[in-house]
Protein backbone atom coordinates (compact mmCIF):
# COMPACT_ATOMS: atom_id res chain seq x y z
CA UNK A 1 0.00 0.00 0.00
CA UNK A 2 1.25 3.40 -1.46
CA UNK A 3 1.34 5.69 1.64
CA UNK A 4 2.50 9.66 2.00
CA UNK A 5 5.53 10.04 4.76
CA UNK A 6 4.77 12.68 7.14
CA UNK A 7 7.22 15.06 7.52
CA UNK A 8 8.68 15.23 10.95
CA UNK A 9 9.46 18.42 12.28
CA UNK A 10 12.02 18.79 14.50
CA UNK A 11 11.19 21.63 17.34
CA UNK A 12 14.35 24.10 18.45
CA UNK A 13 14.73 26.10 22.31
CA UNK A 14 13.96 29.34 22.41
CA UNK A 15 16.84 30.37 23.91
CA UNK A 16 18.63 32.17 21.32
CA UNK A 17 18.37 36.35 22.40
CA UNK A 18 16.60 35.56 25.42
CA UNK A 19 18.06 34.40 28.94
CA UNK A 20 14.72 33.82 31.61
CA UNK A 21 16.96 34.42 34.34
CA UNK A 22 18.30 38.23 32.45
CA UNK A 23 14.48 39.07 32.07
CA UNK A 24 13.86 38.11 35.60
CA UNK A 25 16.49 40.30 36.78
CA UNK A 26 15.64 42.90 34.83
CA UNK A 27 11.58 43.18 36.36
CA UNK A 28 13.54 43.08 40.02
CA UNK A 29 15.41 46.20 39.05
CA UNK A 30 12.77 47.95 37.59
CA UNK A 31 10.52 47.35 40.46
CA UNK A 32 13.25 48.35 42.49
CA UNK A 33 13.01 52.07 41.72
CA UNK A 34 9.34 52.31 42.73
CA UNK A 35 10.52 51.38 46.23
CA UNK A 36 13.56 54.29 46.81
CA UNK A 37 14.01 57.56 46.77
CA UNK A 38 17.28 59.06 45.10
CA UNK A 39 18.87 62.45 46.41
CA UNK A 40 17.43 65.15 44.14
CA UNK A 41 20.93 65.55 42.30
CA UNK A 42 20.21 62.14 40.73
CA UNK A 43 16.62 62.96 39.97
CA UNK A 44 17.19 64.62 36.63
CA UNK A 45 19.40 63.78 33.75
CA UNK A 46 18.89 60.14 32.71
CA UNK A 47 18.39 57.07 35.16
CA UNK A 48 21.61 55.31 35.03
CA UNK A 49 21.96 51.79 35.77
CA UNK A 50 25.83 50.66 35.61
CA UNK A 51 26.32 47.14 35.39
CA UNK A 52 30.01 46.32 36.57
CA UNK A 53 30.80 42.81 35.17
CA UNK A 54 29.78 40.37 32.79
CA UNK A 55 26.87 39.37 31.58
CA UNK A 56 25.75 39.93 27.59
CA UNK A 57 22.52 38.32 28.09
CA UNK A 58 21.48 40.86 31.03
CA UNK A 59 22.90 43.65 29.20
CA UNK A 60 20.75 43.42 26.15
CA UNK A 61 17.47 42.36 28.64
CA UNK A 62 18.56 45.60 30.31
CA UNK A 63 19.05 47.71 27.13
CA UNK A 64 15.51 46.16 25.72
CA UNK A 65 13.88 47.61 28.56
CA UNK A 66 15.59 51.00 28.94
CA UNK A 67 14.46 51.85 25.00
CA UNK A 68 10.54 51.23 26.44
CA UNK A 69 10.68 52.41 29.81
CA UNK A 70 11.61 55.85 31.60
CA UNK A 71 11.64 56.30 35.82
CA UNK A 72 9.23 58.63 36.40
CA UNK A 73 10.42 61.79 34.26
CA UNK A 74 14.26 60.32 33.71
CA UNK A 75 15.05 58.18 30.37
CA UNK A 76 16.45 55.09 31.60
CA UNK A 77 19.90 54.81 30.67
CA UNK A 78 22.44 51.49 30.84
CA UNK A 79 26.19 51.77 31.16
CA UNK A 80 28.35 48.73 31.16
CA UNK A 81 31.72 47.82 32.00
CA UNK A 82 34.17 45.36 33.33
CA UNK A 83 35.67 47.52 36.32
CA UNK A 84 34.03 50.09 38.21
CA UNK A 85 33.89 53.92 37.27
CA UNK A 86 34.32 56.51 39.06
CA UNK A 87 33.13 59.06 36.09
CA UNK A 88 29.34 57.37 36.05
CA UNK A 89 27.09 58.85 38.18
CA UNK A 90 24.85 55.58 38.42
CA UNK A 91 21.44 55.44 40.23
CA UNK A 92 22.04 51.81 40.73
CA UNK A 93 25.27 49.80 40.71
CA UNK A 94 24.58 46.14 39.57
CA UNK A 95 27.77 44.51 40.55
CA UNK A 96 28.03 40.85 38.73
CA UNK A 97 29.26 37.85 40.57
CA UNK A 98 32.77 37.55 38.60
CA UNK A 99 33.71 41.19 40.39
CA UNK A 100 31.55 40.83 43.49
CA UNK A 101 35.19 41.12 44.89
CA UNK A 102 35.30 44.79 44.13
CA UNK A 103 32.07 45.18 46.32
CA UNK A 104 34.11 46.75 49.35
CA UNK A 105 35.63 49.36 47.59
CA UNK A 106 32.66 50.44 45.58
CA UNK A 107 30.76 50.35 48.59
CA UNK A 108 32.96 53.32 50.21
CA UNK A 109 33.29 55.21 47.33
CA UNK A 110 30.03 55.50 46.57
CA UNK A 111 28.86 56.33 50.46
CA UNK A 112 26.29 59.03 51.05
CA UNK A 113 26.16 59.56 47.10
CA UNK A 114 22.12 57.97 46.06
CA UNK A 115 23.71 54.84 44.27
CA UNK A 116 21.41 51.60 44.76
CA UNK A 117 24.10 48.38 44.84
CA UNK A 118 23.05 45.55 44.29
CA UNK A 119 25.00 42.22 44.12
CA UNK A 120 23.97 38.41 43.38
CA UNK A 121 26.42 36.79 45.61
CA UNK A 122 25.52 34.89 48.95
CA UNK A 123 26.69 36.95 52.09
CA UNK A 124 26.73 40.32 49.77
CA UNK A 125 24.07 41.88 51.65
CA UNK A 126 25.89 41.70 55.08
CA UNK A 127 29.44 43.06 53.16
CA UNK A 128 27.86 46.16 51.80
CA UNK A 129 24.98 45.50 49.14
CA UNK A 130 21.35 46.98 49.58
CA UNK A 131 20.48 44.00 47.80
CA UNK A 132 21.39 40.88 46.79
CA UNK A 133 19.99 38.17 44.90
CA UNK A 134 19.92 34.85 45.76
CA UNK A 135 18.34 31.44 44.24
CA UNK A 136 15.75 29.78 46.58
CA UNK A 137 13.81 26.61 45.55
CA UNK A 138 14.81 27.55 41.92
CA UNK A 139 13.38 30.78 42.13
CA UNK A 140 15.21 34.24 41.77
CA UNK A 141 14.67 35.96 45.21
CA UNK A 142 16.31 39.05 47.28
CA UNK A 143 17.89 40.12 50.50
CA UNK A 144 17.96 43.85 51.53
CA UNK A 145 19.67 45.30 54.01
CA UNK A 146 17.86 48.82 54.54
CA UNK A 147 20.74 49.92 56.73
CA UNK A 148 23.14 49.72 53.32
CA UNK A 149 20.49 51.46 51.83
CA UNK A 150 20.13 54.07 54.01
CA UNK A 151 24.42 54.65 54.14
CA UNK A 152 23.88 54.64 50.55
CA UNK A 153 22.15 57.83 50.59
CA UNK A 154 18.44 56.38 49.62
CA UNK A 155 15.57 56.87 51.42
CA UNK A 156 13.80 53.97 51.59
CA UNK A 157 10.06 52.21 51.63
CA UNK A 158 9.09 49.63 54.97
CA UNK A 159 7.04 48.13 51.89
CA UNK A 160 9.92 46.26 50.25
CA UNK A 161 10.82 44.64 53.70
CA UNK A 162 8.16 42.90 53.44
CA UNK A 163 8.68 41.15 49.49
CA UNK A 164 12.30 40.49 50.83
CA UNK A 165 14.67 38.36 53.05
CA UNK A 166 15.66 40.64 55.46
CA UNK A 167 19.15 41.08 56.45
CA UNK A 168 20.66 43.11 59.04
CA UNK B 1 1.10 6.49 -6.50
CA UNK B 2 1.68 3.97 -9.01
CA UNK B 3 0.23 1.34 -6.66
CA UNK B 4 -2.58 3.25 -6.27
CA UNK B 5 -3.17 3.43 -10.24
CA UNK B 6 -2.99 0.05 -10.62
CA UNK B 7 -5.33 -1.13 -8.12
CA UNK B 8 -8.21 1.97 -9.54
CA UNK B 9 -7.89 0.20 -12.84
CA UNK B 10 -7.90 -2.78 -11.19
CA UNK B 11 -11.31 -1.89 -9.83
CA UNK B 12 -12.07 -0.80 -13.50
CA UNK B 13 -11.64 -4.07 -14.79
CA UNK B 14 -12.58 -6.30 -12.39
CA UNK B 15 -16.00 -4.53 -12.18
CA UNK B 16 -16.78 -5.44 -15.89
CA UNK B 17 -16.62 -8.96 -14.88
CA UNK B 18 -18.31 -8.54 -11.36
CA UNK B 19 -21.77 -6.79 -13.18
CA UNK B 20 -21.90 -9.69 -16.07
CA UNK B 21 -21.81 -12.10 -13.05
CA UNK B 22 -24.60 -9.91 -10.72
CA UNK B 23 -26.74 -9.27 -13.70
CA UNK B 24 -27.22 -13.47 -14.41
CA UNK B 25 -27.61 -13.80 -10.78
CA UNK B 26 -30.08 -10.81 -9.81
CA UNK B 27 -31.77 -9.77 -12.82
CA UNK B 28 -34.54 -11.83 -11.91
CA UNK B 29 -34.55 -11.18 -8.20
CA UNK B 30 -34.25 -7.76 -8.15
CA UNK B 31 -35.33 -5.18 -11.30
CA UNK B 32 -33.67 -2.17 -8.75
CA UNK B 33 -30.20 -3.47 -8.59
CA UNK B 34 -30.05 -4.52 -11.63
CA UNK B 35 -30.47 -0.64 -12.59
CA UNK B 36 -27.98 0.57 -10.05
CA UNK B 37 -25.64 -1.67 -11.85
CA UNK B 38 -26.41 -0.39 -15.49
CA UNK B 39 -25.72 3.14 -13.99
CA UNK B 40 -22.75 2.10 -12.55
CA UNK B 41 -21.50 0.92 -15.79
CA UNK B 42 -22.76 3.91 -17.68
CA UNK B 43 -20.51 5.81 -14.29
CA UNK B 44 -23.85 7.30 -13.41
CA UNK B 45 -22.73 7.33 -9.95
CA UNK B 46 -25.19 9.60 -8.07
CA UNK B 47 -28.12 7.69 -10.43
CA UNK B 48 -27.07 4.63 -9.05
CA UNK B 49 -26.72 5.61 -5.45
CA UNK B 50 -30.44 7.22 -5.73
CA UNK B 51 -31.50 3.66 -6.45
CA UNK B 52 -28.91 1.27 -4.59
CA UNK B 53 -29.49 3.74 -1.02
CA UNK B 54 -33.25 2.21 -1.40
CA UNK B 55 -32.00 -1.55 -2.65
CA UNK B 56 -30.71 -1.79 0.59
CA UNK B 57 -33.23 -0.65 2.94
CA UNK B 58 -35.06 -3.54 1.21
CA UNK B 59 -36.03 -6.57 3.28
CA UNK B 60 -35.26 -8.58 0.07
CA UNK B 61 -31.96 -7.61 -1.03
CA UNK B 62 -30.82 -5.70 2.27
CA UNK B 63 -29.11 -9.29 3.33
CA UNK B 64 -27.66 -9.92 -0.04
CA UNK B 65 -24.00 -8.62 -0.08
CA UNK B 66 -24.33 -7.80 -3.89
CA UNK B 67 -26.45 -4.89 -2.65
CA UNK B 68 -24.00 -3.63 -0.44
CA UNK B 69 -20.92 -4.57 -2.61
CA UNK B 70 -22.35 -2.30 -5.70
CA UNK B 71 -23.29 0.72 -2.72
CA UNK B 72 -19.79 0.84 -1.78
CA UNK B 73 -18.84 0.60 -5.54
CA UNK B 74 -21.02 3.62 -6.20
CA UNK B 75 -20.08 5.68 -3.36
CA UNK B 76 -16.29 5.26 -3.85
CA UNK B 77 -16.62 6.55 -7.45
CA UNK B 78 -18.33 9.19 -6.57
CA UNK B 79 -15.97 10.08 -3.88
CA UNK B 80 -12.90 9.91 -6.64
CA UNK B 81 -15.33 12.18 -8.57
CA UNK B 82 -15.13 14.98 -6.39
CA UNK B 83 -11.54 15.14 -6.93
CA UNK B 84 -8.17 13.80 -5.56
CA UNK B 85 -8.69 13.53 -1.50
CA UNK B 86 -11.49 15.35 -1.04
CA UNK B 87 -11.49 16.41 2.91
CA UNK B 88 -14.70 17.75 2.63
CA UNK B 89 -16.72 15.02 0.90
CA UNK B 90 -15.30 12.27 3.54
CA UNK B 91 -18.60 11.28 4.02
CA UNK B 92 -18.73 9.55 0.88
CA UNK B 93 -15.82 7.56 1.29
CA UNK B 94 -17.26 7.06 4.66
CA UNK B 95 -20.29 4.92 3.46
CA UNK B 96 -18.62 3.39 1.15
CA UNK B 97 -16.17 1.81 3.36
CA UNK B 98 -19.42 1.05 5.72
CA UNK B 99 -21.30 -1.02 2.58
CA UNK B 100 -18.04 -2.68 2.23
CA UNK B 101 -17.42 -4.31 5.60
CA UNK B 102 -21.83 -5.02 5.54
CA UNK B 103 -20.91 -6.88 2.54
CA UNK B 104 -18.02 -8.78 4.05
CA UNK B 105 -20.22 -9.83 6.92
CA UNK B 106 -23.14 -10.88 4.64
CA UNK B 107 -20.57 -12.33 1.85
CA UNK B 108 -20.73 -15.84 3.44
CA UNK B 109 -19.23 -17.58 0.23
CA UNK B 110 -16.79 -15.24 -0.42
CA UNK B 111 -17.67 -14.31 -3.59
CA UNK B 112 -16.98 -10.43 -3.47
CA UNK B 113 -14.18 -10.88 -0.95
CA UNK B 114 -11.04 -10.08 -3.62
CA UNK B 115 -13.14 -6.93 -4.81
CA UNK B 116 -14.39 -5.88 -1.17
CA UNK B 117 -10.87 -6.21 0.12
CA UNK B 118 -9.60 -3.94 -2.89
CA UNK B 119 -12.31 -1.14 -1.13
CA UNK B 120 -11.14 -1.44 2.25
CA UNK B 121 -6.96 -1.53 1.06
CA UNK B 122 -8.04 1.40 -1.24
CA UNK B 123 -10.11 3.24 1.95
CA UNK B 124 -7.42 2.72 3.98
CA UNK B 125 -4.88 4.66 2.04
CA UNK B 126 -7.57 7.48 1.03
CA UNK B 127 -7.76 7.91 4.75
CA UNK B 128 -4.15 8.21 4.98
CA UNK B 129 -3.57 11.00 2.90
CA UNK B 130 -6.69 12.64 4.00
CA UNK B 131 -5.19 12.73 7.70
CA UNK B 132 -2.05 14.16 6.48
CA UNK B 133 -3.46 16.70 4.16
CA UNK B 134 -5.28 17.65 7.53
CA UNK B 135 -2.47 18.14 9.46
CA UNK B 136 -0.21 19.58 6.77
CA UNK B 137 -2.31 21.51 5.06
CA UNK B 138 -5.46 22.54 7.30
CA UNK B 139 -3.89 21.78 10.79
CA UNK B 140 -7.21 20.03 11.79
CA UNK B 141 -6.02 17.47 13.94
CA UNK B 142 -8.97 16.65 15.19
CA UNK B 143 -10.24 15.45 12.01
CA UNK B 144 -7.00 14.58 10.89
CA UNK B 145 -6.66 11.99 13.88
CA UNK B 146 -10.63 10.77 13.07
CA UNK B 147 -9.50 10.07 9.59
CA UNK B 148 -6.07 8.26 10.70
CA UNK B 149 -8.15 6.06 13.25
CA UNK B 150 -10.09 4.75 10.40
CA UNK B 151 -6.66 4.41 8.38
CA UNK B 152 -5.74 1.94 11.30
CA UNK B 153 -8.87 0.51 11.57
CA UNK B 154 -9.46 -0.68 7.97
CA UNK B 155 -5.58 -1.44 7.25
CA UNK B 156 -5.85 -4.07 10.19
CA UNK B 157 -9.08 -5.33 8.27
CA UNK B 158 -6.61 -6.11 5.36
CA UNK B 159 -3.29 -7.37 7.30
CA UNK B 160 -4.22 -8.22 11.02
CA UNK B 161 -0.25 -8.33 11.24
CA UNK B 162 0.40 -4.50 9.99
CA UNK B 163 2.91 -3.08 12.52
CA UNK B 164 0.49 -0.38 13.47
CA UNK B 165 2.84 0.90 16.28
CA UNK B 166 5.30 2.36 13.86
CA UNK B 167 2.75 3.61 11.90
CA UNK B 168 1.53 5.46 15.19
CA UNK B 169 5.10 6.29 15.91
CA UNK B 170 5.47 8.05 12.88
CA UNK B 171 1.73 9.80 12.66
CA UNK B 172 2.04 11.08 15.98
CA UNK B 173 5.62 12.42 16.14
CA UNK B 174 4.38 14.45 13.01
CA UNK B 175 1.64 16.02 14.17
CA UNK B 176 3.59 16.78 17.64
CA UNK B 177 6.59 18.70 15.43
CA UNK B 178 4.06 20.30 13.08
CA UNK B 179 2.11 21.71 16.07
CA UNK B 180 4.65 22.49 18.54
CA UNK B 181 6.52 24.48 15.11
CA UNK B 182 3.12 26.57 14.65
CA UNK B 183 3.24 26.83 18.64
CA UNK B 184 6.56 28.70 18.09
CA UNK B 185 5.37 30.71 14.91
CA UNK B 186 2.19 31.60 16.14
CA UNK B 187 3.21 33.77 19.60
CA UNK B 188 3.46 30.82 21.91
CA UNK B 189 -0.47 30.11 21.51
CA UNK B 190 -0.79 27.89 24.82
CA UNK B 191 -3.73 25.14 22.24
CA UNK B 192 -1.21 24.38 19.84
CA UNK B 193 1.31 23.56 22.25
CA UNK B 194 -1.39 21.51 24.13
CA UNK B 195 -2.25 19.83 20.99
CA UNK B 196 1.95 19.19 20.19
CA UNK B 197 1.98 17.48 23.65
CA UNK B 198 -0.59 16.00 23.47
CA UNK B 199 0.31 13.97 20.38
CA UNK B 200 3.86 13.16 21.62
CA UNK B 201 2.97 11.69 24.37
CA UNK B 202 0.72 9.40 22.71
CA UNK B 203 4.07 8.62 21.29
CA UNK B 204 5.86 7.79 24.61
CA UNK B 205 2.45 6.13 26.05
CA UNK B 206 3.41 3.42 22.78
CA UNK B 207 7.39 3.31 23.06
CA UNK B 208 8.68 5.89 26.10
CA UNK B 209 12.53 5.34 24.46
CA UNK B 210 11.44 7.42 21.33
CA UNK B 211 14.13 9.81 21.03
CA UNK B 212 12.10 12.44 18.87
CA UNK B 213 9.38 12.55 21.25
CA UNK B 214 11.68 12.89 24.11
CA UNK B 215 13.47 15.81 22.69
CA UNK B 216 10.30 17.82 21.42
CA UNK B 217 8.35 17.11 24.47
CA UNK B 218 11.43 18.45 26.62
CA UNK B 219 11.71 21.21 24.25
CA UNK B 220 8.05 22.42 24.28
CA UNK B 221 7.94 22.56 28.00
CA UNK B 222 11.34 24.64 28.36
CA UNK B 223 9.37 26.81 25.80
CA UNK B 224 6.15 27.42 27.50
CA UNK B 225 8.39 27.88 30.45
CA UNK B 226 10.48 30.71 28.61
CA UNK B 227 7.24 31.97 26.82
CA UNK B 228 5.90 32.78 30.49
CA UNK B 229 9.14 35.05 31.37
CA UNK B 230 9.49 36.32 28.22
CA UNK B 231 5.94 37.92 28.24
CA UNK B 232 6.68 39.34 32.02
CA UNK B 233 5.88 43.25 31.46
CA UNK B 234 8.49 45.39 33.39
CA UNK B 235 6.53 46.61 35.69
CA UNK B 236 4.82 43.36 37.21
CA UNK B 237 4.41 43.44 40.98
CA UNK B 238 6.81 41.63 42.64
CA UNK B 239 4.45 39.19 43.66
CA UNK B 240 3.11 38.71 40.28
CA UNK B 241 6.53 38.26 39.36
CA UNK B 242 6.97 35.04 42.43
CA UNK B 243 4.00 33.18 40.33
CA UNK B 244 5.53 33.56 36.90
CA UNK B 245 8.55 32.27 38.48
CA UNK B 246 6.77 29.28 39.86
CA UNK B 247 4.81 28.56 36.90
CA UNK B 248 8.04 28.18 34.98
CA UNK B 249 9.66 26.48 37.58
CA UNK B 250 6.87 23.59 36.79
CA UNK B 251 7.63 23.75 33.45
CA UNK B 252 11.44 24.07 33.21
CA UNK B 253 11.33 20.99 35.78
CA UNK B 254 8.62 19.04 33.30
CA UNK B 255 10.98 19.24 30.70
CA UNK B 256 14.11 17.91 32.33
CA UNK B 257 13.11 13.96 32.56
CA UNK B 258 12.30 14.04 28.35
CA UNK B 259 15.71 15.13 27.90
CA UNK B 260 17.39 13.17 30.70
CA UNK B 261 15.70 10.59 28.90
CA UNK B 262 17.34 11.35 25.59
CA UNK B 263 20.57 11.94 27.67
CA UNK B 264 20.10 8.44 28.92
CA UNK B 265 20.10 6.88 25.59
CA UNK B 266 22.66 8.53 23.89
CA UNK B 267 24.94 10.65 25.78
CA UNK B 268 26.37 11.95 22.81
CA UNK B 269 23.75 13.60 21.46
CA UNK B 270 24.42 17.66 21.09
CA UNK B 271 20.29 18.35 21.28
CA UNK B 272 20.13 16.48 24.87
CA UNK B 273 23.17 18.49 26.67
CA UNK B 274 22.51 21.68 25.46
CA UNK B 275 18.85 21.61 25.96
CA UNK B 276 19.89 20.13 29.68
CA UNK B 277 22.44 23.17 30.63
CA UNK B 278 19.42 25.57 29.36
CA UNK B 279 16.69 23.76 31.77
CA UNK B 280 19.52 24.18 34.35
CA UNK B 281 20.42 27.66 33.85
CA UNK B 282 16.47 28.37 33.77
CA UNK B 283 16.38 26.80 36.66
CA UNK B 284 19.22 28.31 38.28
CA UNK B 285 21.19 25.57 39.54
CA UNK B 286 24.54 26.73 38.20
CA UNK B 287 26.27 23.71 39.39
CA UNK B 288 24.66 21.51 37.14
CA UNK B 289 24.36 23.81 34.44
CA UNK B 290 28.05 24.60 33.92
CA UNK B 291 28.32 20.57 34.59
CA UNK B 292 26.17 20.11 31.32
CA UNK B 293 28.49 23.08 29.84
CA UNK B 294 31.63 21.36 30.22
CA UNK B 295 29.86 18.09 29.09
CA UNK B 296 28.86 20.37 25.54
CA UNK B 297 32.20 21.97 25.43
CA UNK B 298 34.19 18.35 25.55
CA UNK B 299 31.66 17.29 23.03
CA UNK B 300 32.53 19.48 20.62
CA UNK B 301 36.28 19.68 20.75
CA UNK B 302 36.03 15.72 19.40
Amino acid sequence: MFLLVLAFVSLSFQQQGFDPNAKVKAVFLYNFTKYFEWPPKMKSGNFIIHVIGSNASLNQELNKMAASKQIGNQKLEIKSSQSYDGSIQPNIIFLLNDVSDKLKDIVSKNKGKGALIVTEKIGLAKAGAAINFVVIDNKQKFEYNKGNAVKAGLKTSDELTSLAIAVD
Amino acid sequence: MLKYLKSYHYFKNTLGVLMVFLCQNYFAQNDSLFKAQTFCNEKKFSQAIQIIDKVVLNPETSSDPASWHIRAYAYLQTYKQTGSSNTSKAYLLDTAMYSTLKSMKLDSKSEYKENNDGFIKNGASTYYKLCTILLQDSLNLYRSEKFYNNYRKYTIIINPTFNLKAKDIEYYNAAGGQFGELYTKNNFQQKFGDYAKMALLKVLEIDSKNIAANINLGILYYNQGATLMRELEYDVKLDQLDVVQENAKKLFKQSLPFMMKVYELQPKDARAIEGIEGIYSALLDEEKASEFKQKKEALNKK
